[in-house]
């Protein structure tokens, strides 16, 4: 059965490569370098496979989000699942991180 | 490359940022955050570790590929050892693919070679960093595979007829690399000079190492 990912020899459109060469933003390269550090051989938290099943498991969904988004749920959820923490502790997190970073925004 | 203008496309000349660099949604923002911070809570990563692979990621890209591609245009003997043991021949430029392998194809008057993945974005990110947007697109990973000369088209790259393409479709576990052709003409040029010919979509397979005159065109 063909996944949500599995693009290969679909009709699709244009290229466009001038148009998609996007500069990846600091966020975007803070998602990445912490896929990268679970993955890195003193770590090895998390393999490529694993992330790759991580985002396949968004179903339907894995069209909805920016790519680094996927990324970032695939660590979010493989740190779950590797009980690098739970989900208790992500959600208490979660609730202090969203009050510093609305208050951050309503200061500007 | 070594002109006044050689700086990144998100800066003008007064070095003021072109573009504020955006931050995805609140939702995303605190969940990397939230993430983060129980990583380096948790001892499993600290903030310099971060910065350190924000800093490895961005050292990465064309101008590494290039030293290895113009080593193989220039010493046959790298070239061979590049082709049939590609992960052992990076390594001579700090490179280290583990845990995945590399494989490196070669471009000749007969065949082109280019590299796609269908199913994600995997990429020979030690060598070239972080693979462009299009590369991560649906347009380009479905079409690569079943029309793929229509697709380099699209990069301005015009095959002969009679060219053989090979498309590489990568993995989580081998990555792909095109040893592009090396352009006619430039028998007397010096590392330097070659380097500078070298581009990441060269590399990747969607065109080929042009001379500057032909780039121009």
């Amino acid at each position: 059965m063909r996944g949500p990912q599995d693009y290969g020899g679909l009709p699709a459109g244009p290229i466009n490569p001038v148009k998609h060469e996007h500069v990846p933003t600091h966020w975007e390269k803070t998602v990445d370098a912490l896929m990268m550090l679970i993955f890195d051989q003193r770590r090895q938290l998390a393999r490529v496979d694993e992330s790759r099943r991580m985002q396949e498991a968004f179903g339907e969904d894995y069209h909805k989000y920016p790519y680094y988004e996927r990324w970032l749920q695939a660590v979010s959820w493989l740190m779950l699942e590797k009980s690098v923490f739970t989900q208790e502790e992500l959600d208490a997190k979660q609730v202090e991180v969203r009050a510093r970073l609305e208050a951050e925004r309503d200061e500007k | 490359m070594s002109n006044d203008h050689d700086h990144g496309p998100t800066h003008t000349h007064d070095g003021k940022l072109i573009q504020e660099d955006e931050l995805p949604s609140i939702e995303a923002q605190i969940l990397e955050t939230s993430v983060r911070e129980l990583l380096i809570e948790k001892g499993v990563v600290s903030g310099e570790d971060i910065r350190r692979a924000i800093e490895a990621m961005d050292s990465r890209g064309e101008s590494l590929g290039a030293k290895i591609v113009v080593r193989a245009w220039t010493d046959p003997k790298y070239k061979d050892r590049l082709l049939n043991n590609s992960d052992d021949a990076v390594r001579e430029f700090g490179i280290n693919m583990s845990p995945m392998e590399l494989c490196v194809v070669e471009n000749t008057d007969e065949v082109h070679n280019m590299v796609v993945c269908t199913l994600c974005s995997c990429y020979p990110r030690p060598i070239l960093g972080i693979p462009p947007a299009w590369y991560k697109r649906r347009d380009y990973r479905a079409r690569a595979v079943r029309e793929p000369r229509a697709v380099l088209q699209e990069f301005g790259t015009d095959l002969p007829d009679g060219k053989q393409v090979r498309v590489h479709d990568s993995n989580a576990d081998l990555r792909y690399l095109v040893l592009p052709k090396r352009p006619e003409g430039t028998e007397d040029w010096t590392v330097e000079q070659l380097e500078a010919l070298v581009t990441r979509d060269s590399m990747i397979g969607v065109s080929d190492v042009r001379l500057p005159s032909e780039a121009d065109a």
